[in-house]
């Protein structure tokens, strides 16, 4: 008679298909990795070492090759309009990053918590993520500039005589309607990636830090915000990066003359002398080595963090 | 040490009540129990006392002065919460200080009490590690050195043992109370293990459906629970309906037995019988028999290492006895049961 205890060693049996096919998953890897090696090394790859050969003078289907020289480089860095156009740049992208951050962390705790009509409230914050930005450009045009419904509505009221008189809130270089079209957009988007982190968050140590005295702002300050942190990190980062880059914004609402850096670029595409385009890559380069440049001490600043914590 | 004491709380969440009028004293330096099945308002009753919960009505006094309009950071109590909820960016050292820091103590007091902590709870070696670096246990430990640096008034517990295996359970049990022996610190744990709150409690207050169903201390409990949902979740294995005929008599299916006088208990009435496995003797022969001796047939038997609990059939009735292991009877055999007088509870209905 068969003992009706399996031997020993046939219990593993049950795993053995998973470790014979030990090789497929570097094979699998490989190929769920390819679509997006291709569009990374390729496309992208090969579309910054041709903006980068460009920008110093490599351009001989225009009948331009001075390669290598930083002539495009010296000319624009040498103007102190282009570092008006940085600042500006900067100013822009990191305002409305921060506006859109202080709102979006308040937002994304309340989210968390009941109250009457949070299902409405759910889904109209999410409203401006599925409306594209042009669109946000033409409402604030309609609804910001000097013909639009507030300077009406001030007239009407009898705030001003004539709606012309309203303070200019487009096209003047405090870019108050860029900020305010980035953060209408980007305030929906940081709240939902703060909230996914939040939801991963144990609220019982809020709960523990107030029992153990700690008043409210210091249970946000030491014990919410140190563990939403990598949500507000990456939103702010691809907020950032995308604000710096930008230019439909700046160039529709923006005040002129000096624009912002893809503003600059964009102009120099568009010049009907095509060997300028030299000159817009040069800028476009520009802007990526500062924004690179920022990135990667935002992302290092943060990683000591990181390390500070115990989380890496 | 201080005297917790909840007069007439209740507490509901919209329409539903999770607290039905409770009042209760918890006496300095007492470790009580709440014990209760999930959902009973347990936790909501420690939530209350904390602060972290407004009751609907009623008030919570600590050494008389009432506290239940007190914000949570004032009221001085200490919490650990049934996952440790330690905060994950700081350290073991910079988590028991918290408590500390954020009411601005000196550096040097700080110093001198993290030591006096680190050495209560035994975790110097890991003062530097983060919560991810430590074991179920050691977040526990460090949840409750967290809480004690702060010298609170009343430490509470929300079932801080669940998610531990058997034997880490055990020394941490050990633990607890050994702490709470020696700050004589009062005390109020929350669990749904019945085996837990006996080790633990000087008294346990067993919660149902957010009354208070018994409050006692553990072997009185276990020995004369007051109503038949204490007696089925005090783990009783043995109840049976019987009828009182004399005021110290009782009729029931194995017969007429003879009980201690229960006062409580009005002649006629129907009545539960209460035979706690364990308080019944096993004899070969009737001759042994001190008592009251029943004719019964062993047909089952669950070897449990110390002890052995054997399923009996005494006519149409089976009843469970449970003995020390130092002897194994076989299944099939006739013995005697003796009921002791004492060891027979009745519950009225």
């Amino acid at each position: 008679m068969s003992s009706p205890i399996p031997p020993p060693n046939s219990a593993p049996r049950l795993f053995q298909p998973a470790q014979a096919a030990g090789r497929r998953p570097a094979l699998g890897l490989a190929l769920t990795l390819t679509p997006i090696a291709f569009v990374l090394v390729l496309l992208f790859g090969g579309a910054m070492l041709l903006a980068v050969l460009q920008s110093l003078g490599f351009a001989p289907w225009f009948g331009v090759n001075t390669f290598p020289s930083l002539t495009y480089f010296k000319a624009l860095w040498a103007s102190q309009f282009f570092w008006i156009s940085v600042g500006l740049t900067l100013y822009y992208a990191t305002a409305s990053t921060m506006i859109a951050l202080v709102l979006a962390i308040p937002l994304a705790l309340a989210l968390t918590k009941a109250f009457p009509g949070r299902g409405l409230y759910d889904y109209i914050y999410k409203l401006p993520l599925m409306i594209p930005y042009l669109v946000g450009i033409a409402l604030a045009v309609l609804m910001l500039g000097n013909g639009g419904i507030l300077s009406r509505l001030a007239a009407y009221v009898g705030l001003i005589d004539d709606p012309g008189q309203f303070p200019a809130i487009l096209k003047t270089h405090y870019g108050w309607g860029i900020i305010t079209v980035y953060v209408w957009k980007q305030t929906p988007f940081m709240t939902l990636a703060i909230y996914a982190v939040l939801l991963g968050v144990d609220r019982n140590t809020e709960e523990a830090a107030a029992v153990l005295g700690a008043s409210p702002r210091a249970i946000f300050f030491r014990v919410t915000l140190p563990q939403i942190l990598p949500g507000i990190v990456s939103s702010s980062l691809i907020c950032f990066a995308f604000n710096m880059g930008a230019f439909e914004a700046p160039l529709i609402l923006g005040g002129g003359f000096p624009d912002t850096l893809p503003v600059i670029a964009w102009r120099y595409f568009n010049d009907a002398d095509y060997t300028l385009q030299l000159q817009g890559m040069a800028a476009v380069v520009s802007m990526g080595i500062i924004s690179g440049v920022l990135l990667f001490a935002y992302l290092a600043a943060y990683r000591r963090y990181e390390m500070m914590i115990g989380r890496v | 040490m201080t005297k917790v004491h909840l007069s007439g709380v209740r507490k509901s969440f919209g329409s539903f009540t999770a607290i039905e009028h409770l009042e209760l004293t918890i006496e300095s330096g007492e470790f009580v129990v709440l014990l209760g099945p999930s959902g009973c308002g347990k936790t909501t009753m420690l939530r209350m006392i904390a602060g972290l919960e407004e009751p609907s009505a009623g008030s919570i006094l600590l050494d008389g002065a009432d506290v239940s309009n007190t914000p949570v950071q004032e009221r001085n109590v200490g919490m650990v919460f049934q996952r440790a909820a330690l905060f994950p960016h700081m350290t073991v050292e910079k988590n028991i200080l918290f408590g500390l820091s954020v009411r601005g103590r000196p550096r040097g007091e700080m110093r001198e009490k993290l030591e006096e902590m680190l050495e209560i709870v035994q975790l110097h070696d890991f003062r530097h590690r983060f919560p991810a670096q430590l074991s179920g246990g050691q977040m526990q430990r460090v949840a409750i050195a967290r809480t004690l640096i702060t010298e609170p008034s009343v430490l509470m517990m929300d079932e801080p043992l669940a998610g531990l295996d058997t034997k880490l359970r055990a020394t941490m049990r050990r633990f607890i109370r050994d702490v709470q022996k020696r700050l004589r610190l009062t005390t109020i744990f929350v669990t749904h293990d019945q085996a837990e709150a006996m080790e633990l409690a000087d008294r346990i207050a067993v919660i149902f459906d957010g009354r208070l169903a018994q409050y006692a201390p553990p072997d009185l409990l276990y020995k004369r629970p007051s109503c038949m949902a204490v007696a089925d979740f005090m783990g009783v294995s043995n109840i049976f309906p019987g009828t009182l005929v004399a005021k110290n008599r009782v009729e029931s299916a194995f017969g007429q037995l003879r009980v201690d006088e229960q006062p409580r208990c009005p002649l006629g009435a129907t009545v539960s019988l209460m035979l706690r496995a364990e308080a019944i003797d096993l004899h070969e022969h009737k001759e042994d028999t001190r008592f009251q001796a029943i004719e019964g047939r062993i047909v089952e038997r669950d070897f449990l290492g110390a002890s052995v609990v054997y399923t009996l059939e005494c006519g149409a009735t089976r009843i469970a006895v449970s003995e020390p292991s130092r002897r194994l009877l076989d299944v099939g055999r006739t013995v005697w049961l003796d009921i002791a007088p004492e060891s027979v509870w009745l519950l009225s209905h």
